[in-house]
């Protein structure tokens, strides 16, 4: 089927806001929680590829 | 009531207790027209949690003995305020917005609500949150044991949150002033969507003994107010030392408007990209406008580039480990369950299985983001960026959704990650009602560096001084 150049832009739009657009919330709780331990696992991800200088602390202090 | 207009729900601190003490009207008249309107006008904007009208008028009576005895107790007597519901009050309900604790109460009072009870400040209720503070990470503003917090500006859309309540109560004019929290973003948010002007201020400048602790390194209270100089009298009230807050900086605050350095010698670090590329496009020009308003100051603005961390990583594996071990009993007792918002539950859960060493990683990069905007604040005095990008979302809206997110991402990251940045360096923020899109507020926030408040504080009245936007009111109210 041969698409108008009108038909082809609009194809083409609305690929392109599917794209953009999140899928939408997971529906049943389990895929709730999968898609939070996603995030738990990215986080990580996400620090692990953080360099940080053997002598940094964590930035909080015990005291006696 | 004679003498109880419609101005005087939203008069400043200082315009309020100027009434009183010249008997305008007793301190007792102003407690039962701003308890009578919370009670009656609240709910309409799912803004309150617990009316007290009772305990209102008791307080307001000391007050009336204290001011015909001229017994002076500063520019908060006689002020009707209200707290979030996760602020304790003895032998009351304190439901920290979550159904499984809906029936909770202490037996002590929070240290911010003792401290403006000894100034005379007049308790009329307390006003809705979001669950748990939203800590598990909410989809629907709707995640709140009463409701989505309504926009006094149109209830179709969100007050923000997670301090609702004391932002809509505010904007409402239905108390003076209100106490909320912010652990990322829960302060300036609601006040940027509802227009209303607030404080965080730096990480433990204010006790939160008596707050529900969602995460003990980040969580601070702060004061919504009708102006920057009436939240500057409020944290002069509430900030101070408090052995029973682990977290408490053993420093006070005085506000010295009278002290404040001049503008003309500030520098104010912005990126560009934040009120054009990233800013919605029907808020640009309000944005735009209040730019030059703040360079009339006479103060510099100086394009700046923010340090690059993974700030979200970083503060959401703080929190995530924090709240997991703050809220351990409600998940392993399946109460988590009873929670309004299945992602809000779905991330508590997950909480639990954030490893410690993802934790302890995040506590050390905090560490290098304090130290890079110690560096960055060398160049600049403070740092000023919108307190959300557009205005306030429509109440059905999920708020995972990147819907206001430019088509192609601008190339300046800008100061898009502002909040979790200044959270994470317990920076103190000043958000200011700067105009309007679509009828709806905008704000900008300021930030500086810890204890800074005076400074962004002495901004914010200047910028004040030369715009209306905080005076505005809600159609209708």
């Amino acid at each position: 089927m041969k698409l108008t150049r009108r038909q082809l832009a609009t194809a083409l739009t609305s690929a392109a806001a599917l794209a953009q657009t999140p899928s939408g919330p997971p529906a049943a709780p389990g895929e709730e929680l999968k898609a939070a331990r996603d995030r738990v696992a990215a986080n990580g991800a996400a620090l692990a590829k953080q360099e940080v200088p053997v002598a940094t602390e964590p930035a909080f202090q015990f005291k006696a | 009531m004679a003498g109880i207009g419609n101005d005087l729900f939203f008069a400043t601190i200082p315009e309020l207790n100027a009434r009183l003490k010249s008997k305008e009207f007793s301190a007792q008249e102003l407690a039962r027209a701003f308890a009578g309107r919370l009670e009656q006008l609240g709910p309409g904007y799912n803004a309150l949690a617990l009316p007290l009208p009772q305990q209102a008028i008791r307080q307001a009576r000391e007050v009336d003995q204290d001011i015909k005895r001229e017994r002076l107790r500063g520019p908060l007597q006689g002020i009707p305020y209200g707290v979030k519901d996760l602020l304790s009050l003895a032998g009351q309900p304190t439901t920290w917005g979550a159904k499984p604790y809906a029936g909770q109460v202490f037996d002590y009072n929070a240290t911010v609500i003792d401290k403006l009870a000894g100034v005379g400040a007049v308790l009329a209720g307390k006003l809705s949150m979001v669950e748990l503070a939203g800590g598990g990470g909410y989809r629907y503003a709707s995640a709140s044991l009463t409701g989505p917090g309504l926009n006094p500006w149109d209830r179709t859309r969100w007050s923000g949150g997670s301090s609702s309540g004391p932002a809509a109560a505010v904007a409402a004019g239905l108390v003076t002033f209100a106490i909320g929290s912010e652990t990322s973003g829960s302060i300036v948010t609601p006040a940027s969507y509802c227009g209303v002007t607030a404080l965080r201020p730096t990480y433990g400048l204010v006790s939160r003994y008596g707050a529900m602790a969602l995460s003990w390194t980040l969580d601070k209270l702060g004061p919504f107010a009708r102006s920057a100089e009436d939240c500057g009298l409020i944290l002069q009230v509430i900030a101070g030392s408090d052995a029973k807050d682990p977290g408490s900086a053993g420093k006070s605050f005085y506000y010295t408007p009278q002290y404040a350095r001049p503008l003309k010698d500030l520098r104010m670090g912005y990126a560009p990209a934040d009120f054009t590329e990233w800013a919605e496009p029907a808020a640009r020009p309000a944005f735009q406008a209040a730019l030059a308003v703040l360079q009339q100051t006479g103060m510099r603005l100086v394009e700046t580039k923010m340090p690059p961390f993974p700030y979200g990583a970083v503060l959401s594996t703080i929190l995530a480990a924090e709240q997991a071990s703050v809220f351990e009993p409600l998940i392993a007792s399946g109460k988590v369950d009873e929670l309004a918002d299945a992602a809000q539950i779905a991330g508590l859960k997950a909480s639990l299985e954030v490893p410690a060493k993802d934790y302890l990683k995040a506590m050390r990069v905090r560490r290098l983001i304090q130290e890079a905007f110690s560096t960055l604040f060398q160049e600049v005095d403070v740092l000023l960026a919108p307190g959300r990008p557009g205005p306030a979302t429509s109440i059905d809206q999920p708020l995972d959704r990147a819907g206001t997110a430019p088509a192609t991402a601008p190339q300046d990251p800008g100061f898009r990650s502002i909040v979790p940045a200044g959270n994470l360096a317990g920076l103190p923020a000043l958000v200011l009602p700067c105009g309007f899109a679509e009828n709806l507020p905008l704000a900008l926030q300021v930030v500086g560096v810890p204890f800074s408040e005076n400074l962004l504080l002495a901004v914010g009245k200047e910028f004040q001084a030369r715009t209306d936007w905080h005076k505005r009111r809600p159609p209708g109210v």
